[in-house]
């Protein structure tokens, strides 16, 4: 029997979604080379892409163009390159290999990426963004808007935070009135948040339909590959056409009874992004297992939609702000994180927890350690920590990695045989 | 007679160890190479050794499983496990009431929390820093010109140990320089080192929950020195056989033997893995 590798999905979305991004870089290269359309840099989680669509400006995600250069093992050079200039080992990653990218004119796909004409630092949970950002506008020498997004202390953001948001991005409006030359268009801004109320709609139809047994894709993994267009495309007609052809090809594979493998044996939750350097690596060390993740906090880093939240067209600048404050991962306290793993579990009956502790992004895993303890003693759940990086192909300790992974399958492996057993 | 036999090949060096089954089951013999640049000649090393020091012929062995870093590389063995697994059945074996084992080996220090029918309920391990291991202590002997036989029991003859500030295994080497050109004595150097190792370590093992007995395996588990600064700062004694060493190997032997039993249909003793498939 050969051992189970290469399992990732390969439907018409998986070529569909190449094609998206593709020409998301074929606009942001017409932009470098024209002028048009306008571009603007923000960040992934907790962003106000909706208000960037009312102007027709395209984002540029610079989270996006990090991981996709280290996918293609091409992260190093740039992460070298900012070192040089006196970046520190332990800085950012994502910052270094993008700072890297300015500094060497690298790109992607190898074409040009626009100055951009304005850099909106969408500041949530991290702080590393604000320094991040702020870098880009001087390499750039472009306008610099920073938003001030507090963090969620409480279960819910208090009136008074929404509403300061809110002032932030009416102020907003005005800054891209005057870059693009446009006058805001309401509409068109309502419009952008259907599409995204659309969007998170389908997306959360999609992870639920891993709660059956088997999931017919892989909540971490694969959902990575749906990922893309939920950033580039989600206030976007495109975006809604795409998710609604994924959750159709989706249900196809439920009602054929197709699961990842051919025999699930693992349903896990991930915690943290993946080690892009050594993603098929890695996905392989869990393939060998017949190890399925069926949920993962990673791909809620743009919007945790799944527990029902969504963009309300009948209050558009509100329910940004609100998703800014509260409906991405990055801005929430730890003990939502906790209630987010633990609904993880207990409703897609999950097996055990794998935490991937990112090196260089001390933000998001500090209080791993914790929460490990928390899953493990509290929960009773076996959980797997183990460390490297997200862009930083030197962090990553291959046999030591599928050490961990395999004591851990063994241990589950075993508990399962002894429980049948009894 | 059923016969089998675990190989462990670590990263310092490669032990096996052949059991038998005969009403109960025991040790028959042991063997130990250093694991050098070869780890496929190395485990056959051992493994024909460990046979030969049993006095039967390596083709009388049942069943054969591998684990340790090398495990793949085992060409002639059925199946792999890995060393977490296996040192927490080892320990069981060898002391039946172990509910901890800390493991120091070459480049690895873990703790493991093992449940009453030797199967492991959690784990730690030490990531991508040899801070707490074997290779720290042989670094800090090879930069004072001591063997490293030596440094556990001089490390016991200390007065007033010097507290090591650094646990970084490649910095402590101009640590010590500096300390012996104030003009340290010796052990006391070796007594901070073996105590910076054992509070490192022993914050590590804290990830599990360190309950009683605990038992120390692994090559490191031979230093006096380390077994006593690991108890000082642990505040209880530990179980430290003379088999510390093997208790991998020990470990996988149990595990082959249960396999001939037939016991549990494992996925991962799929015997393609034993063809060498490069991992």
């Amino acid at each position: 029997m050969p051992e189970v590798k290469q399992t990732e999905y390969r439907g018409s979305i998986h070529q569909r979604q190449k094609e998206l991004m593709l020409k998301w870089y074929e606009r942001l290269n017409e932009a470098a080379e024209t002028g048009t359309p306008p571009t603007a840099s923000l960040m992934i989680s907790g962003n106000c892409v909706e208000l960037l669509e009312a102007f027709g400006a395209v984002p540029i995600y610079p989270e996006v163009n990090a991981l996709q250069l280290a996918i293609r093992h091409q992260s190093l050079e740039p992460i070298l390159a900012a070192e040089e200039i006196g970046y520190a080992p332990d800085n950012c990653a994502y910052v270094k290999a993008d700072i890297g990218c300015y500094l060497k004119g690298i790109t992607p796909t190898g074409g040009k990426l626009p100055k951009p004409d304005l850099v909106l630092c969408n500041f949530v949970g991290c702080n590393t963004y604000v320094k991040w950002f702020e870098h880009t506008a001087v390499l750039t020498g472009s306008k610099l808007y920073v938003l001030d997004v507090p963090f969620l202390c409480e279960d819910e953001p208090t009136q008074a935070a929404i509403d300061y948001v809110v002032r932030q991005l009416k102020e907003l409006v005005t800054l891209l009135e005057n870059i693009t030359g446009k006058k805001f268009d309401y509409d068109r801004f309502t419009e952008a948040v259907r599409c995204s109320a659309e969007v998170e709609e389908l997306w959360s139809q999609i992870k639920h339909l891993a709660r059956r047994s088997p999931s017919p894709f892989d909540a971490y993994f694969d959902a990575i590959t749906l990922m893309g267009p939920l950033y580039v495309y989600r206030a976007t007609q495109e975006g809604v056409e795409f998710f609604r052809a994924a959750l159709e090809e989706m249900w196809a594979k439920v009602a054929s009874g197709q699961g990842v493998y051919d025999q699930e044996k693992f349903r896990l939750v991930i915690e943290g992004p993946p080690p892009y350097p050594y993603f098929r690596t890695f996905r392989d060390m869990f393939a060998k297992w017949k190890a399925c993740a069926v949920a993962s906090t990673y791909s809620t880093v743009g919007g945790l939609w799944e527990f029902g939240a969504r963009h309300d067209p009948d209050h558009p600048f509100e329910s940004v702000a609100l998703h800014m404050l509260s409906q991405n991962v990055t801005n929430r306290n730890y003990l939502q994180r906790y209630e987010q793993i633990k609904r993880y579990i207990e409703e897609w009956n999950a097996d055990g927890l794998i935490i991937h502790f990112v090196k260089s992004c001390r933000l998001f895993s500090a209080g791993q350690g914790d929460m490990r303890d928390y899953v493990t003693k509290t929960l009773g759940v076996p959980t797997l920590y183990i460390e490297s990086d997200l862009e930083d192909p030197r962090y990553f300790a291959e046999a030591q990695t599928r050490n961990r992974i395999d004591a851990f399958f063994e241990t589950l492996e075993h508990s399962k045989l002894t429980a049948k057993a009894v | 007679m059923r016969v089998a036999a675990g190989v462990d090949v670590g990263s310092t060096q490669t032990k096996a160890v052949v059991m038998t089954e005969n009403g109960g089951r025991s040790i028959l013999a042991r063997a130990l190479v250093d694991t050098g640049a070869n780890v496929r000649k190395a485990a056959e090393n051992a493994f024909v050794a460990a046979c030969h020091n049993a006095g039967i012929a390596p083709a009388d062995v049942g069943f054969v499983v591998g684990t340790g870093y090398g495990r793949y590389n085992i060409s002639f063995g059925n199946a792999q496990l890995t060393e977490i697994s296996c040192h927490a059945r080892g320990a069981h074996f060898v002391c039946p009431t172990t509910r901890t084992v800390i493991d120091m080996g070459g480049q690895d220090a873990k703790a493991i929390s093992v449940g009453s029918d030797g199967q492991v309920l959690d784990f730690v391990m030490n990531d991508k820093c040899a801070a707490g291991t074997g290779r720290f202590l042989a670094n800090a002997a090879d930069v004072m010109g001591i063997g490293l036989d030596e440094v556990g029991p001089l490390s016991l003859r200390a007065t007033r140990a010097i507290k090591i500030a650094t646990v970084c295994t490649v910095f402590v080497e101009s640590d010590i320089l500096s300390y012996l050109a104030q003009g340290k004595k010796a052990e006391d150097i070796l007594g901070g080192v073996h105590l910076a190792i054992a509070k490192r370590t022993l914050s590590l093992a804290r990830r599990v929950p360190l309950e009683p007995d605990i038992t120390m395996t692994g090559g490191v588990a031979r230093n006096v020195g380390m077994v006593h600064a690991l108890e000082e700062v642990l505040g209880s004694r530990m179980q430290v056989s003379p088999d510390a060493h093997f208790m991998g190997a020990i470990g996988a032997a149990v595990f082959a033997l249960e396999k001939m039993d037939q016991s549990f249909e494992f996925s991962s003793w799929r015997p393609e893995h034993a063809a060498g498939s490069g991992h």
